[in-house]
């Protein structure tokens, strides 16, 4: 548990940055930094992923940012507002051991533990190789990611407007 | 009469990607294979030319799940060569670093992947509709066992503090004080956990194993002891490839065990709990009796019992080493490389965990051999499929797939450690 002010804002970034496109998460937080007004709590993890409703607990408001699996476009940017309905099928899928954002949302909901405003920012990945860099399409869609977490939390500061699954 | 065919291409709620391939002809299950289809991971071949100090950096990353079994199997081989004797303290932290792993190991296991099995649920996620407070509870377990890991490892995935000799740094008295009322709490977790695990139905089914586990003269099995079984076998972990023998068959990417005596044998919670009930503390013996946990178990089924009472144990114990805690001098015995080979064998949580390495006299590794529980498992994991399947012949194909995998997942299996592993395939003639 953080501790964070239920004013707050989380910010979670997963991904590990030595996995390829698999740390655009944690480069868009490095992004992040020093950009983000007090009150907003930058977290990354690469590891266990359920350890992340602890983590929001604390919070009101959670922005989650994440890579995707590929779909079609290498870089493409997923913005999915969590309220009431399930996480696309696209993205619900995980792994065996470890689960994966879909399956944690879920967890969350049926446990009553998700935060009041939950949106993730998914960025479509090409390669998870070991030690690779960030893909192109990949390294290209950071900045824009950065700022449009950057105009969210100035929404989530200033008003609830609420927005839907949009494609970027 | 028709051939019937079951195929389950992906096992759900395992680690790594596996199928089973289930064939009855004439009314009898005549082929079971459970098959790794991952691609072999060449660790092995990976550490050869490597320094012996790289060993535990590169060793975590088999498994997610139990780096920490790894790291101990390879720190004490490595060890074992060099001629180390460690300080005690050091020791005491070593088993305190698997008592995390095995609170986290188990608890997922029994919440998050066994349970819905028996409670008819097809993933914990669905279950958690209806048993929060058992998924709270698992999540609350898993949780402490990673916060033990983080402090005395570093991180709870891959840890980094664990070092040929010791560790690079050893936690206060202070910093430990910390996670103290964690852990008692995940002991009355824990033990909630278990109450409510005996509450399911379990099918009635008894298999005649050769259990092969730890066995320490003075307690329950983690870091040391010699490799012992029900049928006899007491062996040094350097005597290991004297009497097990590797073999690969034609269906599964994953290497096999068996005894060369004997064939199949069973590694695990089952196999500990059986050979080593009486170093378990009197109040956890009698917790296993209230949840009608017999002595010597041989239902695969109740092995999540099993691991229930592991849990229960791994938190008292991890509270008495804490309670006993008094920093070492130093955090660890400096190491001077030397030509030769060495063995260790460990309780990683799903069972005996071997490792053994050859080093010249720079600490180069020439050769290394690793050896997994799954990979020891899965001929008697083949063998509880065909009783269950032979047991289940009039089931609709769909009852007999949950049955087959849910005897599959009594094991815990990690595939990613075998090779990886599951898809079931059924053929019914």
């Amino acid at each position: 548990m953080t501790g964070g002010n239920k004013q707050d804002i989380l910010v979670a970034a997963i991904g590990n940055p030595d996995r390829g496109d698999d740390g655009v998460g944690p480069a868009i937080a490095a992004r992040l930094r020093g950009k983000v007004s007090k009150g907003v709590r930058i977290l990354l993890t690469g590891g266990d992923v359920l350890a992340l409703i602890d983590e929001w607990d604390a919070f009101q408001k959670v922005i989650v940012i994440d890579a995707a699996a590929p779909l079609d476009r290498p870089g493409r940017i997923h913005r999915l507002d969590i309220g009431n309905g399930p996480l696309s099928g696209h993205f619900a899928r995980s792994s065996s051991h470890a689960f994966g954002l879909g399956e944690l949302v879920e967890l969350a909901r049926n446990l009553g533990r998700l935060p009041c405003r939950l949106v993730a920012y998914l960025v479509e990945g090409e390669r998870f190789d070991i030690g690779a860099p960030l893909s192109p399409a990949v390294a290209e869609a950071v900045d824009t990611v950065t700022q449009r977490v950057i105009d969210e939390l100035l929404m989530m500061r200033g008003h609830n407007g609420k927005r839907g699954a949009q494609h970027a | 009469m028709p051939t019937r065919t079951l195929k389950v291409d992906y096992i759900a709620r395992v680690e790594g990607e596996s199928m089973l391939d289930l064939r009855i002809r004439d009314g009898v299950v005549d082929r079971v294979r459970l098959s790794i289809f991952e691609p072999p991971r060449f660790f092995e071949a990976l550490l050869r030319g490597r320094g012996y100090a790289e060993v535990l950096d590169i060793v975590a990353r088999i498994c997610g799940i139990c780096p920490v079994a790894y790291q101990m199997s390879g720190v004490h081989a490595i060890e074992d060569v060099l001629g180390i004797q460690i300080d005690a303290p050091v020791r005491a932290l070593r088993r305190l670093l698997y008592c995390g792993e095995w609170i986290e190991s188990h608890a997922l296991h029994i919440v998050m992947l066994h349970a819905p099995d028996f409670l008819g649920y097809p993933d914990a996620v669905a279950m958690a509709r209806d048993h929060g407070q058992a998924v709270q509870r698992g999540l609350a377990l898993k949780k402490a066992g990673n916060e033990l890991l983080r402090l005395l490892g570093g991180r709870e995935i891959h840890p980094v503090n664990v070092r040929i000799g010791g560790f690079y740094r050893v936690p206060s008295r202070a910093e430990f004080a910390t996670v103290v009322e964690t852990l008692k709490r995940a002991g009355d977790l824990a033990i909630e956990t278990a109450r409510w695990a005996a509450t399911f139905p379990f099918p009635d089914i008894t298999r005649d194993y050769e259990f092969v586990a730890l066995r320490h003269p003075g307690e329950y099995p983690m870091n040391a002891g010699r490799i012992v079984s029900s049928a006899g076998l007491d062996i040094a972990a350097a005597d290991y490839e004297s009497e097990f023998l590797e073999r690969q068959v034609r269906h599964s990417t994953a290497l096999r065990s068996v005894l060369k005596r004997r064939g199949a044998y069973l590694v695990g919670p089952m196999a500990r709990y059986a050979l080593n009930r009486d170093h378990l503390p009197a109040e956890l013996r009698s917790l296993a009796g209230e949840i009608g946990l017999e002595p010597v178990c041989r239902n695969p089924f109740r092995s999540i019992l099993v691991r229930a009472i592991e849990v229960v144990y791994a938190c008292g114990e991890a509270l008495q080493l804490i309670a006993e805690y008094e920093p070492p001098s130093r955090p660890f015995v400096p190491a001077e490389p030397r030509a030769g080979s060495g063995y260790a064998c460990t309780e990683a949580p799903r069972g005996i965990l071997y490792h053994r390495y050859r080093l010249d006299a720079e600490g180069t590794i020439e050769d290394a051999r690793l050896v997994p529980p799954t990979a020891q498992n899965q001929d008697v994991i083949e063998a509880d499929v065909r009783e269950v399947a032979t047991a289940g012949l009039e089931l609709d194909d769909e009852v007999l797939q949950a049955n087959c995998e849910q005897s599959i997942r009594n094991h815990d299996p990690c595939i990613s450690c075998a090779a990886h592993f599951l898809r079931l395939h059924v053929d019914r003639a």
